[in-house]
């Protein structure tokens, strides 16, 4: 069949918008994916850095809770105090000593890969999709609208708004993978900078909670962790251990995971007397699957915490094994 | 009948608010059929919640009769018995699977975790809810609110001040039945405390290692409201 020269040129015309069109778009798309990680990072660094004090609003289920937060860095000390507005008087006061002490989730979010093991990297965006979806205003200050997408079912995406000018992050969605929000934080009220509540400078050293300090991590170290009887047989792809708690005199030991973005905790308690039921409990976006073994006659109780999908928290109990 | 009525309107609001149990849904399916009030008030339903999230009220389209109408006034291109028979299967097809998708999108609001991932014996069937439930050997505990126990992965009725769970009496007796047995061993309060300090914990590890911040300590308060009657002693 032959070809017209018309027919011919209008082939070359499409071809040519085609390649212009893949051309010009993709270093645009390139620019808001990068942008977009850009964001992430400077949150992660904004949330630490920074000087701020604001209200804001907890809700998950129709349940609303509030609380007053302050963020403080002084002489290169960090002093959080977190006061619940309603509901039992709860304050929290933190202090940590050291404004290097990076943590993995904190390296993971300003988008460095950690080091799992000689051939594998953990990476954010190996596992969440990141679109800045626009602009927005929330407790009087312009935001970018981010969506975080989960790309596996393990994990849950995000709705977040970030502070165009100091990157702090003022509202954050955790969304099921029906697209349904599970919870929700949102600032109400937020000073940054000068304008920010101070912490009572009267207040003394022993009235903190001084924050540990042993899971700082240098970029792409991972955290060391002390030698355990136990061992995971599975984890969810792209989460990595950010710290360890050997048992102590509480005979509990602790395992923290984070990808960056979740973060979920192993508790494990021996047990005496009779075991503690097995039970799958949840607390707003946060489940807890508890699940008992029986190791050469002592009870175990082992719990799985964290704001992951159930299934993912019963994966990781059942994968809870003894070391060999 | 009034009280069949009245059931009916808070399963539909229940499905709203993506909280209906399986059941429920079944049972909302067959009556909106036949009850153009049902109907009614599910569209009003979604315009009250389109104006309160703000979204532009769309004076709603009931497409239903369209649909049905279009499907009616279909012309049938043979007419042999069993194209005929054919014909009704598929129109039965598209029915069931409008409603296979109204299932299984609430469903899915129900259950927000990726329920196939589940394994070792803690398998969620999600159609044979109450009969699954009868061979779990673990016990379930009725938590006052907050912390709701969802026995062995089973997605049913959620929510602190749930009126569902009174409901469904299969899972009432087994609720029950799990509660003598489980008394023997460890006391409810004893659980709770225990939950809620892996809860505290958990929160602390969360607020130092997720992007939040502070913001996690927030989820506590939850914690200590409902401790607070228990004489829990929290210091976080």
């Amino acid at each position: 069949m032959l070809v017209s020269p018309f027919e011919k040129g209008l082939k070359v015309i499409k071809l040519a918008a085609l390649v212009a069109a893949v051309l010009l778009h993709g270093p645009l798309f390139a620019e808001q994916m990068e942008s977009a990680h850009d964001l992430m990072a400077r949150m992660a660094k904004a949330t630490r850095e920074l000087n701020y004090s604001g209200v804001f609003t907890y809700e998950h289920r129709g349940n609303l809770t509030s609380a007053k937060l302050i963020h403080e860095v002084r002489d290169g000390k960090t002093y959080e105090r977190l006061l619940h507005m309603d509901g039992v008087q709860r304050d929290v006061i933190n202090r940590s000593d050291n404004l290097d002490c990076v943590r993995t989730g904190d390296m993971l979010l300003r988008g460095h890969a950690y080091k799992i093991n000689n051939q594998n990297y953990s990476r954010l965006q190996d596992f969440y999709e990141f679109h800045i979806k626009g602009d927005g205003r929330i407790a009087d200050r312009q935001v970018s609208m981010v969506h975080v997408l989960p790309r596996d079912k393990y994990r849950y995406g995000y709705v977040v708004a970030i502070d165009k000018e100091s990157g702090l992050l003022l509202q954050s969605v955790l969304m099921s993978h029906a697209g349904k929000p599970l919870e929700r934080f949102q600032f109400v009220d937020i000073s940054i900078g000068d304008g920010s509540t101070k912490i009572d400078s009267q207040l003394k050293d022993e009235e903190f909670d001084n924050v540990d300090q042993k899971d700082c991590v240098q970029l792409t170290r991972k955290i060391v962790s002390q030698p355990s009887m136990w061992q995971l047989n599975w984890l969810p792809p792209g989460f990595v251990l950010a710290s360890h708690q050997s048992p102590g005199a509480s005979g509990q030991e602790s395992m923290m995971f984070t990808d960056g973005m979740a973060v979920f905790s192993i508790f494990i308690d021996s047990v005496q007397g009779g075991a503690l039921p097995q039970v799958d409990a949840k607390l707003g976006a946060t489940v807890a699957v508890l699940n008992n073994v029986d190791i050469n006659g002592q009870q175990y109780a082992i719990c799985v915490v964290g704001e992951i999908p159930r299934g993912t928290a019963s994966q990781v109990a059942s994968a809870i094994g003894i070391a060999p | 009948m009034s009280d069949h009525k009245e059931r009916l309107e808070e399963s539909l609001s229940a499905l709203m608010d993506g909280e209906a149990t399986e059941m429920e849904t079944h049972r909302l399916l067959k009556a909106l059929a036949g009850n153009s009030q049902l109907r009614d008030r599910w569209k009003r339903y979604h315009m009250a919640s389109a104006a309160i999230k703000g979204e532009p009220a769309t004076t709603s389209v009931d497409y239903s009769t369209a649909i049905s109408a279009a499907i009616d006034q279909e012309p049938a291109h043979r007419k042999s018995v069993l194209t005929m028979f054919a014909g009704s299967a598929g129109r039965f097809a598209i029915a069931a699977s409008v409603a296979m998708v109204a299932v299984l999108g609430v469903q899915q609001l129900n259950s927000p975790a990726g329920t196939s991932l589940i394994e070792n014996g803690r398998e969620v069937s999600e159609f044979a809810g109450v009969e699954s439930s009868v061979e779990n050997t673990g016990p379930a505990i009725q938590f006052p609110s907050g912390f709701q126990p969802i026995i062995n992965a089973r997605t049913v009725s959620a929510g602190g001040n749930n009126k569902n769970s009174l409901r469904t009496t299969p899972e009432l007796e087994f609720q029950q039945q799990a509660q003598q047995q489980f008394k023997q061993k460890y006391s409810e309060t004893e659980l709770r405390a225990y939950l809620n300090s892996i809860m505290s914990k958990h929160s602390s590890h969360a607020a130092l290692n997720s992007n939040q911040g502070m913001l996690p300590f927030a989820r506590l308060s939850e914690v200590g409201n409902q401790s607070a009657d228990e004489a829990v002693s929290e210091k976080e």
